[in-house]
């Protein structure tokens, strides 16, 4: 029942927002949904803490620890999101950005169109999680692209359409990939008894008989699974849509892009690298995936290192990032996947940070060019500044700050099982981005600028981060009990047992 | 009556038609009308919902009608005929410029389908004489195929309506893959994945639009201001 009312929430939202035609009342349906859904998903949370896996219709809906996690954390982006996006998107519409290309439609029909299509796009991710069938799963991905493609076109300019179209082609490729995958994986099964049914195509019951899976079939389906939906968690080589989509999309939908549905397109590589780590054991699969860490953490270096653009270098930021969450998920064993869920939270908590720090800037200089605003955040705009300087500090994994605990478990892990070459790896590719990341946006906020034009108190704006940036700051001295329970659900999902 | 329903028949047709599949393929990566290379997808599909029909005839596998009719209106008529109304609202009827010209694109498809009979053959099993897998083997190869041809075209071509051609054929090579293998996905699956594809079609159409009216061209590879 849970699940339905999950789903239900932001297809609502969706078609309120449709619905209602002013603005107040857009952005006022936006937050209940979105509050709503955020309740429903702590509730789904305590039922799966307390009972175990909920399923729905034989099988069809189906959340465990790891679901539960992953869609909490969707769930709390959306959420923040929505509020930082009624101040952001109230600004863009004051300073005209709304205006541009909008082809003599009103600024109206912009709000209208973006708190319809969020709510249409957490609906994919949360129906990602919460799908058993791995068919419904590939189709709910699929709509998660459809559903954002418009949220990059966002303000109409050459160069989003440019990323647009990078974005779902690239997209639909990887996903075809996906497919193909997915119906392998249904015929590695298909000699076993009662599997033309619906439920040949389930996750848990492909898991519970892996071992009978044929197993030439399903080294194959693994490999087209690991591209096509590495391709959406945006894995080097398939990493090229990434800065360009969230760079032109609105800042609220690119936090979303680049947490929750890096979340997404992971949780589905976890799910089929459970199948075939229990088919093939886990080393075929663990090999692969340490390859494309590898890769999508040394790809995004030199990027780092040269990045002219704020908000591009978030998003190789993010390549990084799912190059170190796809390396611990090939490493194995428990205590890798335990620092698996651990960094998707608090990498979901810190990316989202940054995100909204970078809108923060963005709509107060213009521009996301670091030569253009040349420095000196912190005078210009004190609070964005300092948030800004110690998200990134906790991103890159300096000590006090939670992402250095995960980090240094999967590196603990790694060295443990022996995989040596992808512990040096990680090390210098890790120095690498922190030395990128740190350059820029230290001088970006405390080098010497020349125009001190003290920026305003936003609230919507401001509350949001401020309320991220305490989490932050909480959640690496102290894990709340319930959510680390959770936690080590979702670690015990991937290693069985 | 009995003699037409024979399997032994139904086999031959359906292998028949997925190479003339292969061959539409072939011929719309060497083609350079955009308005015949739609044509020749419309035809592609209906083979398609043909081949499904017939394995749903003769394999007893009722559940694939459904499938056939979904191609043969959405991906046969309703696609096809929405595509052509759109180059005649962008008006554009120019050639497709590819990368690689067509007599080397058509060997290089030689090459591929070479490529998608060996990973086939990887699945041959001929000691299970019934079921899918029997079916199987050639299907799956040409299925395979059509998949390898359908990135090669996304590669080769430049223009925006032309790679979402490719990527539509590639799909076909997937839906190929999927009645050939396991007589279709779950129904709620296989209904997923058709609102999927239109939607997509939709989408990708929309952008392709707005990019003729940005950029006076379609040319993809003019896009180039993002990098880095």
């Amino acid at each position: 029942m849970i699940l339905i009312l999950l789903l239900l929430a932001p297809l609502l939202t969706a078609s309120l927002s449709y619905a209602v035609r002013r603005r107040p009342a857009m952005e006022a349906v936006n937050l209940a949904g979105f509050g709503a859904t955020f309740l429903l998903a702590l509730l789904l949370g305590r039922q799966v803490l307390n009972r175990g896996a909920v399923s729905l219709w034989q099988g069809f809906l189906y959340a465990d620890h790891l679901s539960a996690l992953v869609i909490l954390l969707t769930a709390s982006v959306a959420l923040i999101c929505s509020v930082y996006a009624v101040g952001y998107m109230r600004e863009d519409e004051r300073s005209g950005a709304l205006a541009l290309g909008a082809n003599g439609r009103s600024t109206h029909f912009k709000l209208r169109k973006y708190y319809t299509l969020t709510p249409l796009f957490i609906f994919a991710l949360l129906l990602v999680t919460v799908s058993n069938n791995l068919g419904v799963l590939w189709v709910a991905i699929e709509a998660t692209t459809l559903a954002s493609v418009f949220l990059v076109t966002f303000y109409g300019k050459v160069t989003s359409l440019e990323a647009a179209w990078k974005y779902a082609i690239l997209g639909g490729v990887g996903l075809s990939m996906a497919l193909f995958g997915t119906v392998l994986t249904y015929y590695s099964g298909h000699h076993l008894a009662g599997s033309d049914t619906l439920a040949g195509l389930n996750w848990s019951v492909l898991a519970s008989h892996a071992g009978q899976l044929d197993k030439t079939t399903m080294r194959l389906a693994f490999i087209l699974a690991l591209l096509g939906y590495g391709t959406k968690a945006g894995l080097a080589p398939m990493h090229t849509w990434k800065p360009d989509a969230y760079s032109e999309a609105p800042v609220p939908a690119a936090a979303i892009l680049s947490t929750a549905m890096l979340n997404c397109a992971l949780y589905g590589l976890v799910r089929f690298y459970i199948l075939a780590s229990r088919c093939l054991g886990p080393d075929f699969p663990g090999g692969l995936l340490l390859t494309f860490g590898a890769l999508s953490m040394g790809i995004s270096v030199p990027f780092v290192l040269v990045q002219r653009n704020f908000r591009r270098l978030l998003a190789y930021h993010t390549i990084d990032h799912a190059g170190i969450m796809v390396t611990a998920l090939g490493v194995g064993g428990p205590l890798a996947s335990l620092a698996l869920m651990l960094h998707m939270i608090f990498h979901t908590i810190a990316k989202a940070l940054l995100f909204l720090c970078a809108g923060n800037v963005y709509q107060h200089f213009q521009t996301d060019l670091f030569r253009k605003i040349k420095g000196g955040l912190i005078r210009v705009m004190p609070i964005t500044g300092a948030v800004f300087l110690m998200a990134i500090l906790a991103i890159i994994g300096m000590p006090p700050f939670s992402l250095f605990q995960s980090e240094f478990l999967i590196l603990r892990a790694a060295l443990t099982n022996g995989h040596w070459l992808s512990s040096a790896l990680f090390v210098l590719f890790g120095a690498g981005v922190f030395a990128g990341a740190l350059i820029h946006v230290g001088s970006l906020v405390l080098g010497a600028g020349d125009e001190p034009r003290p920026a305003a108190w936003h609230p919507w704006r401001h509350a949001s981060m401020l309320a991220l940036a305490a989490i932050l700051v909480v959640i690496g001295f102290w894990l709340p009990a319930p959510l680390f329970e959770l936690v080590r659900g979702a670690a015990r999902v991937v290693t069985g047992g | 009556m009995n003699e037409f329903f024979n399997p032994e028949f139904g086999n031959k047709v359906i292998t028949l038609t997925a190479a003339l599949v292969l061959v539409l393929q072939i011929a719309g990566a060497g083609q350079r009308w955009i308005v015949t290379n739609i044509r020749v997808f419309g035809v592609q599909s209906f083979l398609l919902a043909l081949i499904a029909g017939a394995i749903a005839v003769f394999n007893h596998a009722p559940h694939l009608f459904i499938a056939a009719i979904l191609t043969l209106l959405v991906k046969a008529i309703a696609v096809p005929i929405f595509l052509e109304r759109l180059v005649d609202r962008i008006g554009i009827h120019q050639e497709i410029e590819p990368v690689i010209n067509a007599p080397v694109s058509v060997v290089i498809c030689g090459g591929l389908t070479l490529v998608g009979y060996i990973v086939a053959e990887s699945f041959y099993q001929p000691e299970q004489t019934s079921g899918p897998a029997a079916l199987g083997h050639n299907m799956l190869a040409v299925a395979v195929s059509l998949f390898l041809i359908g990135f090669f075209m996304i590669i080769n071509r430049r223009t925006a309506l032309t790679q979402v051609l490719a990527l539509l054929s590639l799909e076909n090579g997937l839906f190929l893959a999927t009645i050939s293998l396991t007589y279709g996905m779950p129904l709620i699956v296989e209904l997923g994945v058709f609102f999927d594809v239109l939607l997509a079609v939709l989408v990708l159409a929309i952008l392709v639009y707005r990019i003729r009216e940005t950029f006076e061209s379609m040319d993809v590879s003019r896009m180039r201001r993002l990098q880095g």
